[in-house]
């Protein structure tokens, strides 16, 4: 009796949790002129609407840019950092790896204004520059978690024969401890794209009129218009980070939990 | 040799074969520190100064040292509310994300297999999308024609469609949403770690369904249940999408006040001062839970 209870609210619940993703989807391929649950009829024109912008195409061009740099600066700063704690034994090696991940413990608000107020003074506000530092300093944090995750995992006495066996430590690097690691790489990185890819608040406060990315111009478009087309580029976005995030986010997750 | 020396001695091992050639791991871990130190502290430090400078319109911030934006935050009674009412609003969140997230949890650490993927996608599946995305699906759920009034309108449960956009009710319902797999999450942990041995004990023993959750289950289970409190707690106090996406200017946060004298007010001597609040508050928050852990894990 209580199995079947159960049964039941969990089934809500899970209903619950995916509704606003159901809607979004469905609503995108909705033939009416704004977001309609359930939709009457269907249509692929929204989608072609979306392509055809070209501020929001312009949107997806910064934003693919913005997260990629950002990326690319976080995944290299990120994994030094790792080795540095794990491998290398930097001292004070706790109080470290506290201070390096601490940017994902601040409310994005507080950073955002920390970094408007800062940002004013040297000129970096509304520039592409400040939003990669602003993108770098979000980011990092979790690159370093799934870097370290994967340099704890590896046995130590591998390096240790490469040593034994006359390899320098740089030669020990580039052929046993960076292609143990990159699986842990690659997954810091795609996470961390996501990351970028999808941050609002602080871009939001520092980006300027010029710099409009993505998730800025889905935020101003819905609150002013209800339009399908927010629809269409949602659920190309939903679509996307399912098929690269799924694995990663799990990995990250069990990161976090062990 | 215990558990411990064997870590130890590798330990030992790994520091002797990987020697810390001087200083080469402070080269390493140096552009991330001047990330940290330039674009983190330099500038939190920063606010902490301008929190305490003055702001006149028509003149702009005026270098001095005073309190007045915190007693202005702490004790103008607009404010206060705006306070009072985040912190409400928080509460709520989190007791209605712990009691929807239990049951979840719970079946989520029970299940096995594909059932547990299964689960466990559905929990992922929104976290993967952004906040922005998952909000405005709730805008058009909850909307005076939308979904949920015409469905109980058709069912005759309502009359007239009921208010859920701009006000605080429909900012509950999408942030629940919002914030539920954090706790769900905590609590599988949680419950996973509880050792199966003892059900078997209780079970041996005598002790029936409903003995054995609030015996067992329940109480060991606490520590998720603290951590998942504090994650969706600091969400709650912390959103800005969910509030200003579903209630635009009718329901003032912290955030949404910080953003509005930041960006539309320019008072940022008073914005700062409410973000050294709300981290003063999460502080706290943090220092009592983690204290309250530690109780738990020596009880």
């Amino acid at each position: 009796m209580i199995r079947i209870l159960l049964r039941c609210i969990n089934l809500l619940l899970l209903l619950y949790l995916m509704a606003p993703i159901i809607v979004v989807v469905a609503t995108s391929f909705g033939s009416s002129a704004y977001p309609l649950f359930p939709p009457n009829d269907l249509t692929l024109a929204w989608f072609r609407k979306f392509w055809e912008n070209p501020e929001l195409r312009e949107a997806l061009r910064l934003s693919a840019t913005l997260s990629a740099t950002s990326t690319f600066l976080a995944t290299i700063i990120g994994t030094l950092s790792s080795l540095a704690i794990v491998r290398y034994r930097v001292p004070g090696k706790s109080f470290f790896s506290v201070i390096l991940l601490s940017p994902i413990l601040f409310p994005a608000i507080v950073l955002a204004l920390a970094l408007l107020v800062a940002f004013q003074r040297v000129g970096l506000t509304q520039s592409f520059k400040g939003l990669v530092a602003a993108h770098t300093l979000l980011i990092t944090p979790f690159v370093i978690r799934l870097v370290m995750a994967s340099l704890e995992d590896f046995d130590p006495s591998l390096e240790e024969a490469a040593q034994n066996l006359g390899a320098g430590w740089w030669r020990t690097f580039t052929r046993i401890t960076l292609p143990l690691i990159r699986p842990g790489i690659l997954a810091g990185a795609v996470f961390a794209f996501i990351m970028s890819f999808d941050e609002l608040v602080v871009t939001l406060m520092l980006a300027g009129p010029e710099l409009q990315t993505l998730p800025i111009r889905i935020f101003n478009y819905v609150q002013y218009s209800s339009d399908p087309t927010i629809s269409a580029i949602s659920t190309c976005l939903i679509a996307v980070w399912l098929v690269i995030g799924i694995p990663v986010y799990a990995k990250f997750l069990s990161v976090r939990h062990s | 040799m215990t558990a411990s020396e064997i870590k130890n001695e590798q330990e030992l091992k790994q520091e002797q074969t990987t020697n810390p050639r001087g200083t080469l791991p402070w080269f390493l871990i140096t552009p991330n520190l001047l990330l940290i130190g330039l674009f983190m502290l330099g500038p939190l430090l920063l606010l902490a100064r301008i929190s305490l400078e003055g702001y006149q319109s028509g003149q702009g911030i005026i270098e001095t040292w005073q309190l007045s934006n915190y007693s202005k935050f702490l004790f103008d009674p607009f404010y206060r509310q705006v306070l009072v009412g985040t912190l409400v609003l928080g509460a709520e969140v989190t007791a209605l994300c712990l009691v929807l997230g239990y049951p979840l949890a719970y079946s989520l650490s029970r299940a096995r297999g594909l059932k547990r993927a299964v689960l466990y996608f559905c929990i992922l599946m929104p976290l993967l999308t952004s906040t922005v995305v998952r909000t405005f699906g709730w805008m058009i759920l909850l909307a005076n024609n939308g979904f949920i009034n015409k469905t109980l309108m058709s069912l005759r449960l309502i009359e007239s469609p009921v208010r859920l956009m701009y006000n605080v009710t429909g900012v509950i319902v999408a942030l629940v949403e919002v914030l539920l797999p954090f706790m769900v999450l905590a609590l599988d942990t949680a419950l996973l770690n509880i050792d199966l041995s003892l059900y078997e004990a209780a079970r041996n023993l005598g002790a029936r369904g409903p003995r054995i959750f609030l015996r067992i289950t329940l109480p060991l289970s606490l520590p998720g249940v603290v951590s998942g409190c504090v994650l969706v707690f600091t969400g709650a106090l912390s959103a800005f999408v969910t509030p200003t996406l579903i209630a635009g200017a009718r329901l003032k946060v912290m955030s949404t006040v910080i953003y509005q004298q930041a960006m539309a007010l320019l008072d940022w001597p008073f914005g700062a001062a409410i973000a050294f609040v709300m981290l003063v508050t999460i502080a706290v928050l943090l220092v009592a839970s983690l204290q309250l852990s530690e109780r738990l894990r020596n009880a």
